[in-house]
């Protein structure tokens, strides 16, 4: 007789198979982000070397202030762990606590939103709020609240924009040169001339192919849309996110965006897709909406997350400080995350019957008020088409 | 997408070293071990030690419980009452008979000469008295299936062994195609019903083979593929993909009664030879065993005797790095000491790598609320769960839980979901109360 191994049901795992599990998924995210860096690269650096702006270390310089931003928070939350671990200090510990815990990958999408020219002590400092304050303080990767990420971007931004501005900002050589940007972005424009006009908005950059190719100005990982779609792709097959998250985010904003046009004076097809093309729309849809820890679980509260946030996206565009919208108003949606997981788990389990239709009722009568009131206030500020929607507000 | 319910997931079968060896039989023990426990249920002991039993001797009961029935499965002396391991994980007190090898049979067994004439009711007290119970796992009485009053179209014979590792119904299956078909047919006689239909996936396309030259004998038997997925072997997915309907409580609204394929084959011989369940076919698989093979053993035989059939473990086998699985791999339970006896729920046995490693924290993907078949949110539950809240469990229909192990299966992260839901469903159960 011998004494066997405990354990509990299921005994066949797909994890312990090759190729899958949650080191898999993670390194499918970095394999996604490969095009999106490699745009940046190419835009930022390659292309203004070709130009003649600036001369051949500096070609180097976007990759190695994306590669450095992966960097430091591997660094920080390896220096995190080994301080906090008291008992078991060994640099063997520490790598493996770091390889479950994936660090290099808000470091990298922090890099990718912010501007070129930030300094390196603000992307240090970025990358502290983001690893130390934005996860490990929340007990590590699976149980922050916010996106890390996203955090570090949005106190940097709300608090060192200025510092950034006068380093350089986002404009790099061969884009700081082109007067008819007047040194602003497209959705500056928007907030600056308050006017929904396809030669204010659009042509001083090209055409909306540019905007889809990505050669605006803008942060260094938000403006291509098809090295982002490249690795949304990606992801899709590899069955990492659901194609319907990013869908229904990008459609949403465009709905939205089209009536917002229509209701100005504009029908126009041009500006909902200057709309999700400008402003990190579409790299928030692929590489932070569907990030899985601080986004609803289950199908029907991605559906709902995605629509909410569209609509506070376009709200905040208008409303808000920060001109993109998708910052502010994922940060937003963040703290909602676990009720919709919880209202949505029980929307499926108990359909229209009690309590599920009433969860089901408050989701969707809240999203209704909302969209209106975006509607209403966007379409506020820009004309008197609606006057008497105006004592309202 | 949103609404839509799970279609079940394909797992690699790991059937083939086992289904290559034809199944053996094993009919004598030195020693069997008859479990004084079935289905949670404890039994009274209908002999003393120091009595002489013979083959199909009735040896103990539960009157109160739905009349179960257990006969003695060798002839020999009942030599004390003792502790054996049973599949349900737990030490039992069972009956120690030792063998006489005469293989004396007690004088009820004997050929059932008007066996066309039988009455549905003679059926079920055929079946009652047999103590025929469900041979695929879950070990339910039968006859309280056919006590029915609802009106039956049609017996679907669950031919179709959707966990890992499973071979045993096949074997049996492929052995006895024409008893299958036969005890499939009396029980459509118990039930009233019109039809017959043999569920079995496409992997197992011999059964097919097996089965098809006998059925111009039996043409109200049709034959019904099922996709090679998991949860197939679900009671209610067979119903939905064979009828087209579904049902909340049993099977019997749907108009249809599910029985296992080896449940069949046994109730063939309970009705023409009067043999009550004092046998079945138990798989022996895994990486752990030298030989994988199948055996058809009297109930209470020891499993140690079978591993050694098989050649035993493989060379230097470190038990501590193993699983001693009784049942299939997806819901059955890790046994410490490997001293299991063959009870009537007991499929098979698997010896198999433990998992072991570290694996990272639950990072929310969402894959195990996808692939539910009952379609719940497992991460909620087990939140609920942990926060001791009854009224959400109530909500999150933590009571359908089928424990089929998928979410656990799926998840990523390597986290014991399928416990937690579990959990959740018990203790949903005990507030509820």
């Amino acid at each position: 007789m011998a004494r066997f191994a405990g354990g509990k049901a299921p005994f066949v795992r797909a994890s312990e198979e090759k190729d899958y599990g949650t080191k898999v998924i993670m390194r499918d995210v970095m394999i996604a982000l490969l095009p999106v860096i490699l745009f940046s690269w190419y835009k930022n650096g390659i292309q203004v070397y070709i130009d003649g702006n600036i001369g051949l270390l500096e070609m180097f310089y976007p990759l190695f202030f994306i590669l450095i931003g992966g960097f430091l928070s591997v660094l920080m939350e390896g220096i995190f762990y080994f301080v906090t671990d008291k008992e078991n200090r060994t640099i063997k510990s520490v790598m493996q606590k770091l390889s479950l815990s994936f660090p290099a990958i808000p470091g990298l999408i922090l890099a990718l939103l912010l501007p070129l020219y930030t300094p390196i002590w603000v992307l240090i400092f970025a990358a502290f709020i983001a690893t130390i304050i934005g996860k490990m303080i929340f007990g590590g990767f699976g149980h922050n609240v916010f996106n890390p990420a996203l955090l570090g971007y949005a106190v940097v931004g709300f608090t060192l924009m200025g510092v950034i501005n006068n380093a350089g900002g986002l404009f790099n050589a061969s884009e700081a040169v082109v007067d008819a940007y007047a040194g602003a972005t497209p959705l500056g424009k928007l907030a600056s001339s308050g006017q929904i006009n396809y030669d204010t908005l659009v042509a001083p950059y090209g055409s909306l192919w540019d905007f889809f190719i990505g050669t605006i100005p803008g942060a260094l990982g938000e403006t291509s849309a098809l090295a982002i779609l490249f690795g949304g792709l990606y992801l899709v097959i590899r069955k990492v996110i659901k194609w319907y998250t990013p869908v229904i985010y990008v459609g949403t904003i465009f709905v939205l965006s089209w009536i917002i046009g229509a209701v100005t004076g504009d029908a126009g097809l041009w500006f909902p897709a200057y709309s999700i093309l400008s402003g990190g729309v579409m790299f928030a849809a692929v590489f932070m909406i569907t990030e899985p820890v601080t986004t609803p679980t289950n199908v029907l509260g991605k559906v709902f997350f995605a629509l909410f946030l569209g609509v506070f996206t376009v709200l905040f565009r208008f409303v808000g400080s920060l001109p993109e919208g998708v910052g502010t108003s994922l940060i937003f949606m963040n703290i909602f995350t676990l009720p919709i997981d919880k209202f949505t788990a029980v929307i499926r389990t108990k359909r229209f019957k009690k309590p599920g239709g009433l969860y089901l009722g408050i989701l969707t009568g809240l999203l209704v008020i909302l969209a209106v009131y975006t509607l209403v206030k966007a379409g506020a500020m820009y004309t008197v088409y609606i006057p008497f929607l105006g004592w309202v507000i | 997408m949103i609404f839509q319910k799970a279609k079940g997931i394909h797992i690699e079968g790991r059937k083939e070293a086992c289904k290559k060896i034809p199944i053996k039989d094993y009919l004598s023990p030195k020693y069997v071990y008859i479990p004084l426990l079935q289905r949670a249920t404890n039994l009274k002991a209908e002999v003393s030690v120091g009595d002489e039993v013979k083959i199909g001797q009735l040896v103990a009961t539960n009157e109160q419980q739905m009349n179960i029935r257990v006969h003695a499965s060798i002839s020999g002396k009942v030599t004390g009452i003792k502790k054996a391991w049973h599949s349900s994980g737990k030490m039992v007190d069972s009956i120690e008979i030792e063998n006489d090898f005469k293989n004396q049979l007690i004088e009820t067994i004997k050929k059932e000469e008007n066996v066309d004439s039988l009455t549905r009711e003679q059926l079920i007290k055929k079946m009652e008295l047999a103590g025929i119970t469900g041979l695929g796992g879950a070990g339910f009485p039968t006859h309280i299936k056919y006590k029915t009053k609802a009106k039956i179209d049609a017996v679907i014979i669950n031919a179709i062994e959707c966990e890992p590792y499973l071979t045993c119904d096949f074997h049996f299956i492929t052995k006895y195609p024409e008893k299958l078909l036969k005890g499939a047919t009396y029980f459509m006689r118990a039930a009233d019903a019109k039809k017959v239909v043999v569920a079995y996936k496409t992997y197992n396309n011999q059964i097919r083979e097996a089965l098809q030259p006998f059925l111009s004998k039996y043409p109200h038997v049709e034959l019904h593929p099922i996709k090679n997925i998991y949860p197939a072997g679900w009671e209610k997915y067979i119903v939905e993909q064979v009828t087209k309907k579904t049902y909340n409580g049993l099977p019997a609204e749907a108009g249809v009664i599910v029985n296992n394929s080896a449940t069949a084959i046994t109730f063939c011989d309970a009705v023409e030879m009067n043999i009550p369940l004092i046998a079945r076919p138990v798989s022996i698989n895994g990486e752990g065993i030298l030989h994988p093979s199948s055996f058809y053993v009297p109930i209470g035989t020891k499993v140690s005797e079978l591993v050694e059939l098989c050649g035993g473990y493989v060379k230097d086998l470190d038990p501590l790095k193993y699983n001693y699985i009784a049942g299939g791999p997806m819901t059955g339970r890790a046994i410490f000491i490997d001293d299991l006896i063959v009870n009537d729920t007991l499929g098979a046995v698997i010896v198999k790598k433990a998992s072991e490693g570290v694996y990272p924290e639950c990072l929310g993907c969402g894959k195990c609320a996808d692939v539910c078949p009952v379609y719940l949110t497992p991460t909620e539950i087990k939140k609920a769960f942990e926060r001791k809240d009854v009224k959400l469990l109530g909500d999150l229909n933590a009571n359908k839980c089928v424990e089929c192990g998928l979410c656990s299966y799926i998840c990523p992260s390597h986290i014991e979901i399928t416990e937690a839901v579990a959990k959740g469903k018990d203790l949903l159960r005990k507030g509820a109360k």
